[in-house]
């Protein structure tokens, strides 16, 4: 008897990591496992040279990471241009594109005619593939036989080198991010809005609140947990973006609208830059994690006062 | 009775199966990978001369993978050879991606099958010497054979030349400066050249070489970009867009540039000879092609010149496979470098047919008769100069490209200095190879 609780006990003890093994050796494999030679590789320099292939790396400590923060170094000077375009593009695309999906939401949350219609036109952006979408703005972007200047010439202005003039390429990348995500994020302030029961609004009528006020008492605060939600979505898609680059004149001119997460990519594939890729992915997570980290500290509190 | 019917019947179609096997193992598969890079049906026509090649070659299957652009076929051919997989046997990569395989030791040299050949030497003296400059090693050993090859050439709209009371090409800068502005206007650009859009080496490189020194030279450890002919030729390239005002500033876009010219938009552009047959096909005035203009005129060394482009046929091996399967590559290889293919090839698309004998087979050499265009990239080899490759191909290539464009578009405006900083930084890295 006493043997017989004994095993139970154990099975009862081990039941719990029993069944998260499978998940716990998927995490490790594809999760942990990547991570750590990323952390790993960032402190080595491959082999240079001929025949390197076969050779071992050399550790340097931090040296990949000095190198990537040195304007003077080759990668370093395109790491910190491409570092200081991903923070504008990510403030700028959730500056602009959360505000903008919020405002459609409000708009078209109500019955109207041709409802449908008006959401189904804000949302099918985001159902586009992204390289396609962008494939079509770098048409529309086009120097000589772009729709955006075919229209600005209509009314007499010269037109603008979308994609090449330097001042110019990376908000018009930003141009199409906000395009294709307003809609997507207008999707979850309307199920947010759905939430909010009517009849506080009612209330507020009869107590002579104008819909600005309601908005800022009621539907703003409501809101909060959607609004986190899409905060920290939106700034991790700025931070992954890539495939816009491709069709959008990747990155260039001379980096002037490229992207961490692009630069890494193009610089994939010769084996003497590894060391640096690495060391930028993790410049990269870390920054995707301060964003997130403090944006969930911020709302966390905000709610708990 | 039924039973053992079907147990006969299940028997007879195993041991088929078997049979089907064993013939499967017999047959070479060889993975041929090809970009494209123009808007021709590639796939339509690798997918032809695959069968054609299995007719000739019992027992030799071609499998043809299109794998993108030539960016995306390194990529992925680098991919998945350094992550340990099998890669393909034969692909067409970039004449300049050389020394990014060779390092890595994932390729071969055709030499030796060239030197196992009774008539190698003469075989491999077929091609244009300019075509092959950039697939031999600074020893000698040839690596790769060119396959679709081109060179920027000059494509002008002789409708409107004419109207302007212009009747050839410009033949050297001061002309070309001179017809590009007189053609002019709102609507429609002089001259587009697409050094805009990531990749302006190319393009840069006429310049270069028309002002009379090529930025690369015959060792991967050679590279030559802040000399006084190097600058000269990105204030030139910049000055289009800005003094003078016949383009946009910062050059055009690659894929707009044809596009514009078609549509009237632009009266002269640089592009490559890959894409002749189609802006043959869709203009609807008379097109003229022409050579690069020469630089400054008079001075010497300088002349007509541009550099050569497109890619080769490269062998694989990591060491692993058998004779007969490199036999089966390198047949593959040289049937796509045979002077009937190319033939077919360059008459299909506008890529220069890579070897002499190519032009006089047809369906080329009366294609090259009907229409003079064809032949005139052709006569611009014997100026033609090395593209750009080094040891760090790729890295060096990015330093070129991202100062080029910070000069281009104003951003840097000394363009001595900006090339400076960025020979010391090539200089930085080819030390390692020195």
């Amino acid at each position: 008897m006493r043997s017989g609780s004994r095993s139970q006990t154990i099975v009862t003890r081990l039941q719990p990591y029993l069944l998260i093994g499978p998940t716990l050796f998927l995490v490790l494999l594809f999760n942990v496992l990547p991570a750590a030679r990323t952390v790993s590789d960032s402190l080595h320099k491959p082999a240079r040279g001929l025949n390197a292939a076969g050779k071992p790396a050399e550790f340097v400590g931090l040296g990949n990471f000095q190198d990537i923060f040195d304007a003077g170094h080759y990668m370093g000077g395109r790491f910190l241009r491409s570092l200081r375009n991903t923070l504008v593009f990510a403030i700028a695309t959730v500056g602009v594109g959360l505000p903008l999906g919020l405002l459609l939401a409000l708009l078209l949350q109500h019955k109207q005619p041709l409802l449908g219609l008006w959401r189904f036109a804000v949302f099918y952006p985001s159902l586009l593939p992204l390289i396609g979408a962008a494939s079509i703005w770098s048409f529309i972007f086009s120097d000589s036989i772009g729709l955006a200047n075919a229209v600005l010439r209509s009314f007499g202005h010269p037109g603008l080198n979308w994609l090449g003039d330097r001042n110019l390429v990376l908000m018009s990348v930003i141009i199409v991010n906000i395009w294709k995500q307003s809609g997507y994020f207008m999707i979850f302030f309307l199920a947010g809005l759905q939430n909010i029961p009517r009849d506080i609004y009612e209330a507020a009528s009869l107590d002579g609140a104008g819909a600005l006020e309601q908005f800022a008492a009621l539907t703003l605060p409501l809101l909060r947990r959607t609004l986190l939600f899409v905060v920290v979505i939106s700034f991790t898609f700025a931070f992954q973006t890539v495939e816009q680059l491709q069709a959008l004149g990747e990155g260039g001119p001379a980096d002037s609208a490229n992207l961490l997460l692009y630069l890494i990519f193009q610089n994939i594939s010769e084996r003497r830059n590894w060391g640096y890729v690495n060391a930028m992915t993790i410049v990269l997570i870390a920054l995707v994690l301060v964003f997130t980290v403090s944006n969930f500290f911020l709302f966390e509190r905000e709610e708990s006062d | 009775m039924t039973l053992k019917r079907i147990a006969m019947i299940l028997l007879a179609a195993l041991f088929l199966l078997a049979l089907g096997g064993v013939a499967a193992q017999d047959e070479i598969v060889i993975d041929f990978y090809f970009p494209s890079a123009t808007a021709n049906d590639a796939e339509g026509i690798f997918q032809r001369y695959a069968d054609m090649f299995e007719e000739e070659n019992p027992g030799i299957s071609i499998n043809p993978v299109f794998t993108g652009s030539y960016t995306d076929t390194r990529n992925t051919i680098l991919t998945e050879l350094q992550g340990g997989g099998a890669g393909p046997d034969v692909a067409v990569m970039l004449s300049i991606d050389l020394y990014s395989f060779a390092e890595e030791g994932y390729i071969i040299p055709a030499q030796g099958f060239i030197d196992a050949m009774d008539d190698g030497a003469a075989w491999a003296a077929d091609f244009f010497p300019a075509l092959m400059a950039n697939g031999v090693d600074e020893a000698g050993n040839v690596w790769s054979i060119p396959f679709q090859r081109s060179t920027p050439i000059l494509y002008y709209n002789a409708d409107l030349l004419a109207e302007a009371g212009y009747d050839a090409a410009p033949v050297n800068n001061a002309e070309l400066v001179e017809i590009a502005q007189a053609l002019t206007t709102d609507e429609r650009h002089g001259l587009l050249v697409p050094v805009a859009g990531g990749f302006p080496i190319w393009m840069y490189q006429s310049f270069a070489i028309a002002h009379g020194r090529n930025i690369v030279g015959d060792d991967p450890t050679e590279v030559y970009f802040n000399t006084p002919e190097a600058v000269a030729a990105v204030e030139f390239a910049r000055s289009l867009g800005t003094d003078l005002g016949v383009g946009p500033a910062g050059g055009a876009a690659w894929g707009d540039t044809p596009v514009a010219f078609l549509a009237g938009q632009a009266a002269m552009i640089y592009h490559t000879t890959g894409n002749l047959t189609r802006i043959l096909r869709d203009a609807d005035f008379e097109v003229g092609v022409g050579f690069l203009p020469s630089g400054p005129a008079g001075e010497d060394g300088t002349g007509y010149g541009a550099p050569t482009g497109g890619g080769n046929l490269y062998l694989f091996d990591d060491g692993s496979k058998s004779q007969a399967e490199l036999d089966a590559s390198w047949n593959w290889a040289m049937f796509l470098a045979s002077p009937e293919i190319q033939a077919d090839w360059g008459a299909t698309t506008g890529y220069i047919a890579s070897s002499a004998s190519a032009w006089e087979t047809e369906p080329l050499a009366s294609l090259a008769q009907e229409h003079a265009q064809y032949g005139v990239a052709r006569d611009q080899l014997q100026f033609a100069g090395k593209e750009f490759s080094s040891y760090a191909t790729i890295t060096i290539q990015g330093i070129i490209n991202g100062t080029l464009e910070s000069i281009l578009t104003g951003e840097a405006e000394d363009a001595q200095a900006a090339m400076d900083a960025a020979q010391a930084q090539i200089d930085g890295i080819l030390a390692e190879y020195r």
